[in-house]
Parts: structure tokens; C-alpha cells; sequence
């Protein structure tokens, strides 16, 4: 009962409205940040702003979305990717309701423990299906970790771990920065607008 | 930006005349045997065995070819030299390039890999470049998918368009004052700000407007809802979907028992 309870909550009709955005905010600023050949990928923006307002399984839901439509529309290549982004939504949202949303050097953290859960969840996916080697140019640092006799395992994630915090840290202040950024009548339309008070 | 949004060409074909959730699951079911079924080969032969007749099937060959390549190509070079100067585990080398040696494991690993994905890539495209998104989800609402779900990805295939025109809208605006986004890594990363603060707010403030129309729409309401649209589906096709499932299961079987 708890745990349906605690998902229906974060899904108000402004939920369900803000998602869409959202998923179009992480597809079209992912589009900017490779135009401005920026080394990040700042596509997750909108996924955390929504687990940060509406809680974690909007989150989830948003990122989840965000890479299948991506996948629909830009580059099937992103539909493996799914569970990342689910994860990246969830802890979004938990550290969230944990107050880590409340001021600049605590999203930090929240920053911190998203890229560490993108990096976990991202390296079985990397190493079953791809083989280790990805499209971007991380590859390059798994490649050399390779070489020096490490195994797949370890040097996909050792690869990760060095690469997803500063995209991860980013994206969180650029989150928050959003949310500061907006007028207190509007945020109290949703679910969880006290994780940002 | 791009001229077309989503993938989907339109043409008559027996292809396209299928019923999207048969596609969908053909595509998931080609996936998975390719990963999961027995061969090295295998994934090969799905690729040219069954995705290129299809595409022949659809009339969406040409693009089919060229949006592989162009998705494909860079990561098959760029995956095909990784993996054979620093597969784990090489032993046979085949060619000493300077301090780097061509590892035989390396290129089989790749190759098996590089098919693979393919396999995916491939199938989503016959899928994508053969079924419109609205079809789908007219398909998907009708068995059950809930609707606010629905709601949300057809919203989002709307509202990314718009957003591009804006993204492209501010860019130009803000170039025009000055703005410099090709100069050094501080000029770029300083660019950022303004062009993403003003695309996101002005997407932000419509959300509660919408929110209020769809309301007021009955969005929330539990009745199920009729459709505009019918989208065919025949008994022959319902078996086809249950026979891929049983071959995905042959697949994974024969792994385990071979």
C-alpha cells in the first residue's frame, strides 16, 4: 500500500503536463551543449528537475521516456541506455525528498551520488552489449586502462566514475539554478515543491 | 535543425500496412535472439537473412541502407580499432602497427559486437521507418497502455519541434547581440546560460496553462475513451506475434540445451 501510494503522489495532472517538457528540455539542450562542443552531455537536465519537484518515480518515468523517444526520433543507439536514465530520475528525486535540494553546495552532493549511480548502472550495459567500448570519447580512457591489464569490468567503470561527476554535478546546479529560477505560486502546483523550499 | 522529426516514411507497403504492435514485437524478438540465440554468426544472418528483405518488403530500403551507415559507421570504425589493439585476453596477433599489435580475438569480439548492435539499430529502424509514432500509440492506447502515459509521449513528440524552433530562435537572437559560441572553452561554456535560460522559462510557463486546458478537457476522467482512429489488426498476425515469442524461447532453449 506504501509503496503505491508513494508513486501515485508524485503524478499530479502538472506532473503529467511538465514531463513532456521536461523530456523536450533534455533532448534540445543535449542538442545546444554538442553545438557549443561543450566536453559534457547535459541531457538529463529536465529528468532532474523533475525528480526534484515531483519526486523520484517521476523521475524515473521522465528518463525512462526521454531515452526511448530519443531513441524513436534521433538515434536507436539510446534505447539500451533506459535503466541509466530511470536511475538517474529516481536518485534525483530521493535525494530530493532528503532535503539535498535546499541550497547550492548540498546539490553538489545530490550531483555527486546521481553520477555515481549513472556510472554503476551504466557499465553492465557497456560491457554486456557493447563490449566495453562505446561511441564517445571515454572510450579512449577504457581503451588505455585496457592496456594496462585491467580487467573489462573495472576499467569501464573506472572510466565511468572519472566522467560522470563533472556531467552529473552540472546538471544538478543547473536544476537547481531552474528551480530558484521560478515564481513560488507556480511550484506549489507540484507534488513535491517542499523538497525545494 | 532537421527537416523530419520523427524516423517514419510514408509509402504503401505490406510492411507498412502491419499492425505496429506486430512490428514492435518482431523487432524485441530479432534483439533478443541476436544476444541471446546460438552462433557466431547468427547475428549476421538475421541482418541479411531477414532485415534487408524486409526493408525490400517496406519500399524503405534506401534509407533504411543509408541511416544505418550514417548512425553505424563512425562507431564500427572507432569500435573495430579499439577492440583489436586493446581486446583483454588477445593472444594471436595478426599485424604490428608502431607499439600496437592487431589482436585476432580483438576483431572476432568486435565483429560479433558490431553485428549485434546492428541487429538492434537495424530492426528499430525497419520498425521506425515504417510505422508512424501515432499509429503506435493508437495501437498501444487500444490494448491497454494507460492513458496518461500516452498523453505524455505524444505530447512529447509535439513539443520537441516547437522547442527546437525556439532553441534556434534564441541562438540567433542572442548571436546577434554578441554572443560568441565558437571562441574558447570559457567563452562556450559562458554561452550556455543564455541560451538555456530563456528556452527553458518560456517552456516552463506554459505548463500550468496546459495543465489547466487538459483538465478541463476531462484528462483525468476514468472512463476509457473512444478513438478517432482504428488501426487494423488480423487473427494471422496475432499468431505471427506468438510464434516470434515461441522462437525467441527456441532461441534461448537451444543455447542452454546445445
Amino acid at each position: 500500500m506504501k509503496l503505491i501510494d508513494s508513486i501515485k503522489k508524485d503524478f499530479n495532472t502538472m506532473t503529467l503536463v511538465l514531463i513532456p517538457v521536461a523530456i523536450a528540455i533534455n533532448v534540445v539542450i543535449g542538442e545546444i551543449v554538442a553545438l557549443l562542443k561543450l566536453p559534457v552531455y547535459l541531457d538529463s537536465i529536465g529528468t532532474v528537475l523533475v525528480g526534484a519537484i515531483c519526486g523520484p518515480w517521476a523521475g524515473a518515468l521522465t528518463g525512462t521516456l526521454s531515452n526511448v523517444i530519443w531513441g524513436l526520433i534521433i538515434d536507436p543507439n539510446a534505447f539500451p541506455w533506459f535503466p541509466v536514465a530511470f536511475f538517474i530520475g529516481f536518485v534525483a528525486g530521493w535525494c530530493a525528498n532528503f532535503g539535498l535540494f535546499k541550497s547550492w553546495w548540498k546539490v553538489v552532493i545530490a550531483g555527486f551520488l546521481i553520477a555515481l549511480t549513472a556510472a554503476i548502472v551504466s557499465t553492465p550495459i557497456a560491457v554486456y552489449l557493447y563490449g566495453g567500448i562505446t561511441a564517445s570519447g571515454s572510450s579512449f580512457i577504457t581503451a588505455y586502462l585496457l592496456a594496462t591489464g585491467k580487467s573489462l569490468i573495472t576499467s569501464v567503470l573506472s572510466t565511468n566514475f572519472l566522467v560522470e561527476p563533472v556531467d552529473k554535478i552540472a546538471t544538478a546546479l543547473l536544476a537547481f539554478a531552474i528551480v530558484k529560477g521560478l515564481a513560488e505560486r507556480y511550484l506549489s502546483r507540484f507534488p513535491r515543491a517542499e523538497n525545494v523550499r | 535543425m532537421r527537416e523530419r522529426l520523427f524516423l517514419y516514411i510514408d509509402r504503401d507497403s505490406p510492411l507498412h500496412r502491419l499492425n505496429p504492435f506486430t512490428k514492435l514485437v518482431l523487432t524485441f524478438a530479432l534483439i533478443l535472439i541476436a544476444f541471446l540465440g546460438p552462433g557466431y554468426y547468427l547475428a549476421t544472418a538475421i541482418f541479411i537473412l531477414i532485415l534487408i528483405p524486409l526493408s525490400f518488403w517496406g519500399r524503405i530500403w534506401r534509407e533504411f541502407v543509408s541511416t544505418s551507415l550514417r548512425l553505424l559507421l563512425p562507431f564500427f570504425g572507432f569500435l573495430f580499432v579499439m577492440q583489436s589493439l586493446f581486446y583483454p585476453g588477445g593472444q594471436t596477433v595478426l599485424v604490428n602497427l608502431w607499439i600496437f599489435s592487431v589482436k585476432a580475438e580483438g576483431v572476432g569480439f568486435a565483429y560479433l559486437t558490431a553485428t549485434r548492435i546492428l541487429v538492434v539499430v537495424a530492426s528499430f529502424l525497419v520498425f521506425l521507418l515504417s510505422t508512424h509514432p501515432s499509429t503506435l500509440m493508437t495501437d498501444l492506447a487500444r490494448r491497454g497502455l494507460p492513458s496518461p502515459l500516452i498523453y505524455v509521449i505524444v505530447s512529447t513528440l509535439q513539443i520537441i519541434p516547437q522547442m527546437r524552433v525556439k532553441a534556434e530562435t534564441i541562438i540567433d537572437a542572442q548571436r546577434s547581440r554578441g554572443l560568441d559560441t565558437q571562441g574558447s572553452l570559457r567563452k562556450r561554456v559562458r554561452a550556455l546560460l543564455p541560451l538555456v535560460g530563456p528556452l527553458v522559462f518560456s517552456s516552463l510557463v506554459d505548463v500550468e496553462e496546459r495543465a489547466i486546458a487538459i483538465e478541463a478537457r476531462a484528462f483525468s476522467a476514468k472512463r476509457p475513451k473512444t478513438s478517432l482512429v482504428e488501426v487494423p489488426d488480423s487473427r494471422a498476425q496475432m499468431i505471427a506475434r506468438w510464434v516470434f515469442v515461441g522462437i525467441v524461447l527456441l532461441a534461448i532453449g537451444s543455447r542452454i540445451w546445445l
